[in-house]
């Protein structure tokens, strides 16, 4: 053993359960099945226990609530009564402020677009939700990151919780805060404040701890109390990464808030999104959905100048003047301005849309079917179940026999051979496990495979700790009785984890040799970061009906846009003296690409594709909305039954998974980076 | 000066150590070993790290005291530990006769609003403030009214020659001037102990040698004691009244600058003063062959034993007259006289 490299012994460790487990198929079926008798109720004791918890908090939750109804309904109030040329000019006026000419020529198109739509009233219910979790949001932010920065005692617990936030899904926060709250837009409004409150936290953690020592010193050295030192100095030093904060702070919000109306009974815009969507109104969830896209944009790009280094000074004079012309308008048509719902100026696109698509699913239907088919069946399907069940003489052609098993597994051990011998084990012994896998499909692997391999995949990329944590929580899913689940979520948002790594990390690879397709690519990956990932449903389901394909390309439109930027990022931020060396010692352009940039990049493209696993599982859970099955449909059953037993198990195997993923990323990433002297 | 006076800044045997559970470790260690190095010894073989061992020594009022050593000797972590930026591991730190280590976090804001001034060696400018705020700074603290301490404000920005730069930002100014900022900052609130961390040292050598005089003018007018950091043998030499040497967190030398060229105690010292001009700060006595010689010719230029060579070299020259310069075929071109030769060739004392 001792000439083996660590990640030739794990490999072959797993390899080794892996067979085994085959082997036995037959005389120990448990092996591959986990006995149902093994399962603890464990489902149903979160369940007990939070129910008996939340009725302890209850009180204190409805009075809560009941006392944010009020800013709600003042901030409700205000924007619904505010006749909408005052609104539109007001917020042409900040847009001037913050980013001149440009900015408040997209403020006035895009509020012009939203009045057209006709769908004003739903957008102004949206940002008054909007308007009361943000704040809210900021000072739970805020205050945590100064606490964290105050007492280093704290600072590890915070930041370890924050990040498990971030990786439990949005519709698990839900079910609970359902049950504590009751049906209404307080739902919403709380979920949103704790779903935005994190990118603040550690936006304000990390600018105070990036505050230069020396100013912090300086502050020290004139003699400020700690209090002074802190607010004089250190946060107005870390402006702009709090800045930062506030933009994604902004943006996690309106994306709760649109998301929160799955829960329903309240007239916003997700809800108008998710009624349309489900009458088969195409035309017009696509139009509400245009109406969040440009809401999204205009608040990310009028917060983004915030955090940008140094800003232009635009004449306030002009702001003024946009306001009184506001205020002008709306007092001279003041009959005329009550009724901003009533436009509907789109209509008619709509409807047309609507007519088109069908004639265009229809006319194509047969294409459009074939694409889908041709995914499912030779791609998605033998990945889930295998090939020995996937491939069937109605889809491939032919039956699957033991014989071809045999055949692909003599294959996979002949590859590995060659590549054993050819002094690299490890990949060797990894094609002979992937050739398993495909035999039996990821649903299917064998419960012991799993937690070994992963086990072992654990130990290579972060040693005896993260492997035994890995093992544990897995084990906890197991025993939980969410496994099936769990590996259905596994096989879908990896096949969309893979597609995406091919894709992007092609497209990234464009983007970096040719600044021309990175013009192209550049606004859409902006665009498609800033979307709210309900409305990436929409496109989708209009084409391609509900169901797991659909989900499949939701996820990858969604998790696509990390590969790509941290790819061409990797590949273009090359330090030049390593180019010159490499042109100067006579290199091509391929072999450059290969040998210099590739690995140079490597640290970079795998924090890539840790942040597309990281999306994919977000948007795995909201793809539930249209057919997928797995952890994300159980965590929107739950919602739908307030069960809260079900809601946050689900939920929480879901984090685990991703957080597997993230430390195991996190953990090869570093050591590429290590290797690399960074 | 009278010898009984308390000194401007003691420190009895301060130590500084990183690490985990530093204090205790120390004390062990201590109390386990007779000498410093034993115990330092102890402590790097446990992972921690004894950034300054056991440094004593006095800093007389209004005195100009230099500390030098090589990168990572621990210059930075001691005088942090004297503006008690660092709570000292050990030992007894006393400024004015005040023991600061024990200090009430109170008392400390209290001396540093009315004693203590620090510069920076990176400036520690307050980005989002303009060069007047800066410098207002340590009055805004005491909550001076605005008008008030704008004004102070400016009398130091003019002594720091920054007159008309009031409304810039940091971003806007140049190194130099950046660091007039910061001196002026650290100036404001009328301090009388001063402490400086390589305050010159990110500046070119022309700016540096220029900020030195005017640091100079500055320190002649004030009289503040100052506790300045360098690891520039020849601004040391040309500011100090006297000099302490760090090697790896050790004091291992204190004396005036003619001490450190011509009696260094050790071959790190030496290593220092080699580059230095040596004719400036060597004196007669070390070339010197001692005892009664025969002494050709009756010339007596007049040397004492404690001329610097400098000044021997020109006077023996005065005993010369001018000699001729010629071309290459003989032709006389003009004369030199061999003092202004010597002359010439001396680094000028600046
Ligand atoms: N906060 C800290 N934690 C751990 N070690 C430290 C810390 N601060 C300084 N050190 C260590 O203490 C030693 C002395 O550092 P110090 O900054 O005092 O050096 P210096 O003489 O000022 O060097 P320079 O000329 O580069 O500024 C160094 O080995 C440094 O690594
Ligand atoms: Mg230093």
């Amino acid at each position: 053993m001792a000439g083996l490299s660590k990640g030739s012994i794990a490999a072959l460790i797993a390899a080794v359960v892996g067979a085994l487990c085959l082997l036995l198929e037959s005389s120990m079926p448990w092996l591959i099945k986990f006995p149902a008798a093994w399962v603890l109720p464990a489902t149903d004791w979160v369940g007990a226990f939070m129910e008996w918890f939340l009725a302890l908090i209850k009180p204190a939750a409805r009075s809560f609530s009941a006392l944010m109804f009020y800013p709600m309904e003042a901030a409700n109030y205000v924007l619904s009564h505010t006749p909408w040329p005052l609104v539109i000019c007001a917020t042409t006026a900040l847009a001037w402020t913050l980013g001149g000419v440009r900015m408040a020529l997209m403020a006035v198109v895009g509020l012009g677009f939203v009045l057209a739509s006709g769908y004003w009233p739903e957008s102004m219910n949206t940002l008054a939700l909007v308007a009361v979790s943000v704040p809210l949001a900021l000072i739970i932010g805020g205050g945590i990151g100064i606490l964290a920065n105050e007492y280093p005692r704290v600072r590890q617990p915070v930041q370890a919780v924050l990040d498990i936030m971030q990786t439990v899904p949005t519709f698990a926060y839900l079910t609970p805060l359902l049950v504590l709250f009751g049906f209404g837009p307080v739902v919403g409004l709380i979920a949103s404040a704790i779903y935005a409150a994190p990118p603040m936290a550690r936006n304000v953690l990390l600018g105070l701890e990036r505050v230069e020592p020396e100013i912090k010193e300086a502050a020290i050295m004139a003699g400020g109390t700690r209090l002074q030192q802190l607010f004089q100095c250190e946060i107005p030093s870390a402006g702009q990464q709090i800045m930062v904060g506030v933009n994604q702070c902004l943006m996690a919000a309106l994306s709760m808030v649109i998301i929160a109306a799955v829960i329903g009974g309240f007239d916003d815009i997700g809800w108008e999104v998710l009624l349309t969507m489900r009458k088969a109104q195409f035309g017009q969830s696509l139009l509400a959905g245009l109406v969040i896209v440009i809401f999204a944009i205009l608040i990310d790009r009028m917060s983004g100048t915030l955090t940008q280094d140094r800003r232009d000074q635009h004449d306030p004079r002009v702001a003024w003047g946009i306001l009184a012309l506001g205020v002008v308008v709306s007092a001279a048509f003041w009959g005329s301005v009550q009724q901003p719902g009533a436009y509907g100026l789109f209509n008619p696109v709509a409807d047309s849309v609507d007519r088109g698509l069908s004639s265009f699913t229809s006319a194509n239907a047969e294409a459009l079917t074939a694409l889908k088919n041709n995914v499912l069946f030779y791609v998605l399907l033998p990945m889930r179940i295998g090939l020995d069940q996937a491939v069937l003489p109605f889809t491939w052609g032919f039956a699957w026999t033991p014989m071809m098993s045999a055949a692909l597994f003599a294959a996979g051990a002949a590859a590995g051979i060659v590549f054993a011998l050819r002094g690299r084990m490890a990949l060797g012994v990894m094609l002979l496990i992937a050739a398993g896998m495909l035999e039996t499909g990821i649903s299917q692997l064998p419960w012991p495979f799993v937690l070994v391999g992963a086990g072992a995949l654990a130990w290579v990329a972060g040693g005896r700790g993260l492997a035994v944590l890995t093992v544990v929580l897995l084990g906890t899913i197991l025993l939980s009785g969410l496994w099936e689940r769990a590996l259905l979520s596994l096989y879908l948002s990896g096949a969309a984890v893979f597609a995406c790594a091919l894709m992007g990390g092609a497209i990234g690879l464009a983007s970096a040799v040719s600044p021309g397709v990175w013009r192209v690519v550049r606004p859409i990956c902006d665009m498609l970061q800033t979307i709210p990932l309900f409305v990436f449903l929409i496109p989708v389901l209009m084409v391609f009906q509900i169901g797991e394909f659909s989900a499949f390309l939701a996820i990858i439109a969604y998790a696509i846009v990390p590969m790509i930027r941290y790819t061409r990022h990797g590949l273009v931020s090359t330090p030049d003296e390593m180019i010159e060396a490499a042109t100067a010692s006579g290199a091509t352009t391929w072999q450059m690409l290969k040998d210099i940039r590739a690995p140079y990049a490597a640290p970079s493209i795998l924090l890539g594709l840790n942040q597309t696993i990281l999306y994919a599982f977000a948007m795995l859970v909201i793809a539930a909305l249209i057919g997928t099955t797995g952890l994300g449909q159980s965590i929107y059953l739950a919602l739908g039954q307030a069960d809260v037993g079900l809601g946050i198990s689900a939920g929480a195997a879901m984090a685990i998974l991703a957080l597997i993923a993230d430390r195991m990323v996190q953990g090869f990433a570093e050591e590429r980076r290590k290797a690399l002297g960074l | 000066m009278t010898g009984s006076e308390t000194p401007a800044i003691t420190c009895r045997n301060v130590w500084q150590v990183f690490g985990s559970n530093a204090d205790s470790a120390l004390k062990e260690a201590l109390s386990r070993h007779e000498t410093p190095e034993a115990a330092a010894q102890e402590l790097r073989g446990k992972g921690l790290i004894p950034a300054v061992q056991d440094a004593s020594f006095d800093v007389k009022e209004g005195e100009l005291f230099v500390i030098m050593g090589l990168s990572g000797s621990g210059k930075s972590t001691l005088i942090r530990c004297i503006s008690h930026l660092l709570h000292a591991t050990g030992g007894e730190i006393r400024i004015d006769g005040e023991n600061i280590v024990e200090a009430s976090p109170k008392r400390l804001i209290e001396l540093r609003r009315k004693k203590l001034g620090m510069v920076f060696q990176h400036f520690g400018l307050f980005p989002h403030m303009t060069v007047a705020e800066n410098v207002a700074y340590p009055l805004r603290v005491q909550g001076v009214k605005k008008k008030q301490r704008l004004a102070k404000a400016q009398e130091v920005i003019e002594l720091v020659g920054l007159g008309g730069r009031e409304k810039n930002f940091p971003r806007e100014l140049s190194g130099g001037q950046r660091q007039r900022v910061g001196i002026a900052r650290s100036l404001v609130a009328d301090c009388s102990v001063w402490f400086l961390d390589e305050p010159f040292s990110a500046l070119d050598p022309l700016i540096r040698r220029q900020l030195q005089d005017e640091f100079l003018e500055i320190q002649a007018k004030l009289k503040t004691t100052i506790v300045f950091i360098t690891h520039d043998i020849n601004e040391a030499l040309k500011l100090a009244d006297r000099i302490a040497i760090m090697r790896d967190g050790k004091v291992v030398q204190i004396g005036t600058p003619a001490d450190i060229v011509l009696r260094p105690v050790d071959d790190y010292v030496r290593e220092f003063s080699k580059d230095v001009a040596k004719g400036q700060h060597a004196h007669v006595s070390s070339v010197m062959q001692p005892g009664e010689h025969h002494v050709y010719g009756a010339d007596d230029p007049g040397l004492r034993q404690d001329m610097t060579l400098d000044a021997a070299l020109a006077r023996c020259m005065e005993l010369y007259e001018p000699v001729p310069v010629r071309t290459d075929d003989g032709k006389l071109v003009g004369v030199v006289n061999p003092a202004d030769l010597a002359a010439a060739l001396q680094v000028e004392q600046g």
